[in-house]
């Protein structure tokens, strides 16, 4: 692993991560709306929504950091035509723009609310273009263990895993903070809260069942494909295998016996603190979960030919 | 294509003799770890242990010298996402370094490890096929250094009627993926692509 594979593993993830809560938050804010109101969704989402715009900038700093010759990145985008790469980056910066838009206009309030759900709603669908692209960027006929239906696949699970949790636990930080405000609002934020960590903790659950499923099954199609493909299974069972395990332990326990808890926790009112703790510990042994499992997937490919 | 110059290698004739390689490098003044042109030597089989005695069996070996195949289907140019690979009338490809961001995404896409990172100017290189020399007429730099002349550049259907279709052997790629500018005599011992049961034995090279 040098500086540029942590440039490429820091982007991916942060904006899969970005796309998944974009997701997350507009789900969670529309629900929170039809049952409290706009102005109780506001105060649910908002902060979290602000959190997102540091993230969604540093990913894109990460994303220049791989590149030789970081002043002819504006070209980046000069082969739509025919290649990924390009289209991953434009879809990108609009995915970003959208984003940025909206936190701005959400912050000031400014506009009719229907424009401001439209460019939401937008960045969301842009969000999932972009993951897809991103996908289809290590879709080379040339690198086995990446030409497979299991990258897309993998690639939606992180985006929805990472975004469902990096919001779980931005939740509960919106909450400690109101709480720490003596915000009158308490009780309803407090159901709010509990709500959404409730569905955030079976989606974790659904989605690492996901992963699980698919693992087993990449590793054989792959490791069956060609002698390159072989190579890279035999790298990720045997040198790297370690790593490997400790991804899989670290999402089961992250994704599944954390959000079990999260899910008891959740049920009834009177356990804020200790569910807080379970949404940070959920999401931070996640994310470490997902880094290790891209480190892999750069560290393990073995491209075809010489 | 009407229009596609070619590289041909004689595998059957080739000792491994690395001039090829060098010829390039010094041409080209490349820096360390910079091959555009590589020998590759391949080989394999095994002993036999007959009364008491070990016997060579089927022990193969046999070099195969390559650069960049200026690809009928360059994927190289077809994944750059700044446009900055192109292909000319004549079949060359070419990367323009102005243009390069130096991602190394072509690295990834072309199974023949021919656009190479310049550590020094941050941006991918690879063969030319000596366009410089082709335009006035005279041969790639690899091609007159050859002491076993096992490779000449020529029009691609021309060399092929010459030749014949052959365009990959281990340890090359499958030729689907880029289908290369490439015509090859096999080596008597030459395996198929993909289906090789030998390895690659050349040392790694400090040049």
């Amino acid at each position: 692993m040098n500086a540029r594979d942590w440039a490429l593993i820091t982007f991916t993830i942060l904006v899969q991560m970005s796309v998944g809560s974009m997701w997350v938050l507009g789900v969670a804010h529309f629900l929170a709306a039809r049952k409290y109101g706009n102005e109780e969704a506001d105060r649910l989402s908002d902060r979290a929504l602000f959190a997102l715009v540091p993230v969604i900038a540093l990913a894109f700093i990460a994303s220049l950091l791989h590149l030789g010759n970081p002043f002819n990145a504006y070209r980046a985008v000069t082969n739509l035509g025919s290649s990924w790469l390009s289209r991953e980056i434009f879809f990108g910066v609009i995915f970003a723009v959208l984003a940025f838009v909206f936190a701005f206009l959400q912050w000031r309030k400014i506009g009719p609310l229907l424009l401001r759900n439209v460019i939401a709603g937008l960045a969301a669908l842009v969000g999932l273009v972009l993951v897809f692209s991103m996908s289809n960027v290590y879709m080379l006929q040339a690198e086995p263990a990446w030409n497979s239906w299991a990258t897309p696949v993998s690639f939606f699970a992180t985006t929805f895993l990472l975004g469902a949790l990096a919001m779980g636990a931005a939740f509960a930080a919106n909450y400690a903070y109101l709480q720490s405000k003596k915000a009158d609002c308490a009780d309803a934020q407090c159901t709010l809260m509990r709500e959404a960590l409730r569905w955030i903790a079976v989606a974790a659950v659904v989605l690492v069942g996901v992963e699980l499923v698919v693992l087993p099954i990449y590793l054989a199609s792959v490791a069956g494909g060609s002698a390159a493909g072989l190579a890279s299974v035999k790298l990720m069972a045997g040198s790297l295998g370690w790593m490997l395990a400790l991804r899989v332990i670290l999402a089961i326990v992250g994704a599944g016996v954390f959000a079990i808890f999260l899910y008891q926790n959740a049920m009834s009112a009177g356990h804020e603190k200790m569910l807080g703790n379970l949404a940070y510990a959920a999401f931070v042994i996640v994310l470490v979960a997902e880094v290790l499992g891209r480190v892999l997937f750069y560290a393990s490919h073995v491209r075809i030919g010489i | 294509m009407a229009n596609q110059k070619a590289f041909y290698f004689d595998a059957s004739s080739c000792i491994g003799c690395k001039a090829c390689q060098n010829a390039c490098k010094d041409k080209y003044d490349l820096p360390l770890g910079i091959r555009w042109r590589r020998v590759f030597e391949y080989g394999g089989g095994n002993w036999l242990f007959m009364d008491g005695v070990e016997t060579p069996n089927n022990v193969f070996k046999y070099y195969v010298s390559t650069a960049c195949q200026h690809c009928a289907n360059p994927v190289c140019r077809d994944v750059c996402p700044a446009a900055a690979i192109t292909k000319r009338a004549d079949g060359i490809v070419l990367i323009d370094p102005d243009k390069c961001i130096g991602c190394r995404y072509c690295q990834w896409a072309c199974p023949y490890g021919a656009p190479q990172f310049n550590e020094e100017t941050k941006v991918m290189t690879k063969c030319t096929f000596c366009a410089d020399l082709q335009d006035q007429g005279l041969n790639p730099a690899c091609v007159d250094a050859c002491v076993m002349r096992c490779l000449e550049v020529g029009d691609y259907e021309e060399l092929r009627q010459k030749y014949g279709s052959l365009a990959a052997i281990e340890p090359l790629p499958t030729a689907n993926i880029t289908k290369p500018s490439l015509v090859i005599t096999p080596h008597k011992h030459a395996q198929p692509s993909g289906q090789g049961t030998g390895s690659i034995l050349s040392l790694s090279e400090e040049v």
